[in-house]
């Protein structure tokens, strides 16, 4: 394959509270059309580390550059450079519909200076439609499968909740998508549904971070594929050798391993209490 | 396709043109205007519902759509009123011009309050804005030189437009059309993107965030619109009035202000404009219990949020909405 272009780079990225380090100098690069796998058990640092990505919490120290320029200020700044991101836990507009929270991602962008927010106000009062958000907004809950579209967010499944999330953070047009746990909760068709659109990314050339706790199905979807433990790297590569490297038997097992923990991967329980004090 | 249950259809998707309520707020606008007639103190309970109901339609929306709940109101109702007796006696410029310099000083000084206050939220912000609409009061009283003192300012030019001087009765016509303008504007301002992200910000702000638009500034705009449309009602009844004191606005029109929404429905702004027209009949006009009025409104208020949690439009439009749904079946039955 031939070398794409760097799209997302971390260096030394590191997050303390207090005297606890959540995340130690983590270094990571995303290419152009890569998803990249982030896996590890739980407290591993990979929200910490989608937080620091987007902005959502200022790292202590290190520095992301995405494309060359660096990538600092708020997630709202970050936003509108080129990342976007869903949550673990779903962050809906209960009490609006399907539409309106899939509309936010397609209409931030014309909110982002002080004047644009207060220009749109008032043409939002003339014209509070724009019939051009309405396709875009189709287009893309059919790209996901989502369905009912007046339906209010608070009454839609979990699985749905994340795949309206998806959906919002699409409507960014985003160089690098962050996805948080996307598949917890979801049934066979949301899977499918958000296993699509990485793949309609990858084809635009755009990049993917990818969490969650099922490596299997982290494996089968992603191009790398890093692993967390306990804030630092364990392993970063291949997902098939990730798969069967003694650190991923050490970070999901402990590192003695009876037969009887088999091969199974996924959610397993942690061998100790996290000790992360330095 | 699957087969959608009734529920389903009947959650059907919201108009976003806001011309029913506009139709229904101005059907009765003219109905209240009727009911005024010529009779002088009922034109002075519309100035005050007119006043109440801008204060209020101010305070939807920082506090219902984006969910801060900032209590300077009284200042900035306060302001406008100012503005139109400064104006009127201290500078001979056109009494018009206080229209517009009272609303730009109103949000000015909402940004400046809002920048100081934007650690704050839930009974901290609305503690300290309560204390700024206190201090603005004592303010008004201290600086006697400008502001007149506790008398305040009197004798005030009446409102003229390219040499058109309203009547009192005029005056209240186009108020009522100023009241049911703004509710028509914010009501498609709520539902238009704008609005759409402005009330996202109330429940999940990191996604708002998240998705490329600065939440603070976003709160500070909603803010500021809201203080200059409060100031637009202070500048109305001071209009009419033809006086105004540190008195004129304080901080019960506040409290009764947060309650209209509720009263009314919070799900529109007309909820706002009903609430207080309803407010102002309980507190002012109810005949037997003339200063037990607020006391009266107080249980009326719990009354409707156990009867009608969404109001007195929520609760009409869930009924129209049975209603319609029971004519619809009506045929597939028989």
């Amino acid at each position: 394959m031939a070398e794409q272009e760097i799209l997302l780079v971390g260096r030394g990225l590191t997050k303390r509270y207090g005297g606890v380090t959540a995340l130690s100098n983590v270094d990571f690069e995303l290419r152009a059309g890569e998803v990249l796998g982030l896996v590890g058990p739980n407290g591993a640092g990979k929200t910490t580390l989608v937080d620091l990505i987007s902005g959502a919490q200022p790292a202590t120290a290190g520095e992301l550059m995405l494309r060359g320029t660096k990538l600092t200020g708020p997630a709202s700044r970050r936003a509108r450079a080129g990342l976007a991101r869903t949550f673990q836990y779903p962050q809906l507009a209960l009490e609006l519909s399907v539409r309106d929270n899939l509309l936010l991602g397609r209409a931030a962008r014309r909110h982002a200076t002080p004047w644009q927010m207060v220009v749109r106000a008032f043409a939002g009062a003339l014209r509070p439609h724009a019939p051009a958000d309405d396709a875009a907004i189709q287009e893309i809950a059919d790209e996901l499968g989502i369905t009912g579209l007046d339906r209010l967010a608070g009454d839609l499944t979990l699985g749905e909740q994340r795949l309206v999330e998806v959906g919002r953070a699409l409507g960014q047009d985003p160089l690098v998508l962050l996805l948080d746990e996307p598949f917890a909760g979801s049934d066979a068709r949301g899977v499918e549904g958000i296993a699509e659109v990485i793949r309609t990314v990858q084809r635009r050339g755009h990049g993917v971070i990818l969490v969650d706790h099922n490596v299997d199905l982290v494996a089968s979807l992603v191009d790398r594929i890093m692993l967390l433990d306990r804030g630092q790297v364990a392993f970063n590569g291949d997902p098939r050798e990730c798969l069967a490297s003694p650190e991923m038997q050490r970070v999901y097992f402990g590192s003695d391993i009876d037969d009887e923990t088999g091969e199974g991967t996924g959610d397993a329980p942690q061998a100790e209490v996290q000790d992360v004090r330095s | 396709m699957t087969v959608k249950t009734s529920t389903v259809q009947l959650r059907r998707s919201e108009p976003r043109s806001g011309l029913g309520g506009l139709i229904l707020g101005a059907i009765a606008a003219l109905l209240i205007l009727l009911w005024v007639g010529s009779n002088g103190y009922k034109q002075t309970l519309v100035m005050s519902a007119v006043t109440y109901a801008l204060i209020a339609l101010g305070m939807y929306v920082p506090y219902l759509m984006a969910g801060s709940l900032s209590m300077a109101y009284s200042a900035y109702a306060g302001i406008g009123g100012y503005a139109v007796g400064l104006i009127s006696t201290k500078t001979g410029l056109p009494m018009v011009v206080a229209w517009i310099i009272g609303p730009i000083v109103a949000a000015v000084l909402a940004v400046v309050l809002g920048l100081v206050t934007s650690r704050l939220s839930g009974f901290f912000l609305a503690a300290v804005t309560l204390l700024f609409g206190m201090a603005f009061t004592a303010f008004l009283i201290d600086a006697e030189s400008i502001t007149g003192g506790s008398g305040g300012l009197g004798n005030l030019r009446p409102l003229n437009l390219l040499g058109w001087t309203p009547t009192p009765y005029q005056m209240m016509v186009i108020s009522v059309i100023i009241v049911c303008l703004t509710a028509f504007l914010l009501d498609r301002m709520r539902l238009s993107p704008w609005g759409v992200i402005v009330r996202t910000m109330r429940d999940a702000p990191r996604a708002v965030e998240a998705a490329g638009v600065r939440v603070p500034v976003l709160n500070l705009v909603a803010l500021a619109i809201g203080a200059a449309i409060a100031a637009v009602g202070g500048a109305l009844f001071t209009y009419t009035a033809g006086s105004i004191t540190p008195e004129t606005f304080t901080l019960n029109v506040v409290f009764l202000a947060i309650f209209m929404p509720l009263i009314g429905g919070s799900g529109t702004p007309w909820g706002a404009v009903a609430g207080a027209v309803i407010a102002v009949e309980l507190t002012l006009n109810f005949p037997a219990l003339e200063t037990s009025g607020t006391l009266l409104l107080a249980l009326g208020v719990l009354i409707i949020l156990l009867v009608a949690p969404h109001g007195v439009i929520g609760y009409a439009d869930k009924l129209r909405t049975r209603l319609w749904a029971s004519l619809r079946k009506e045929p597939h039955g028989g």
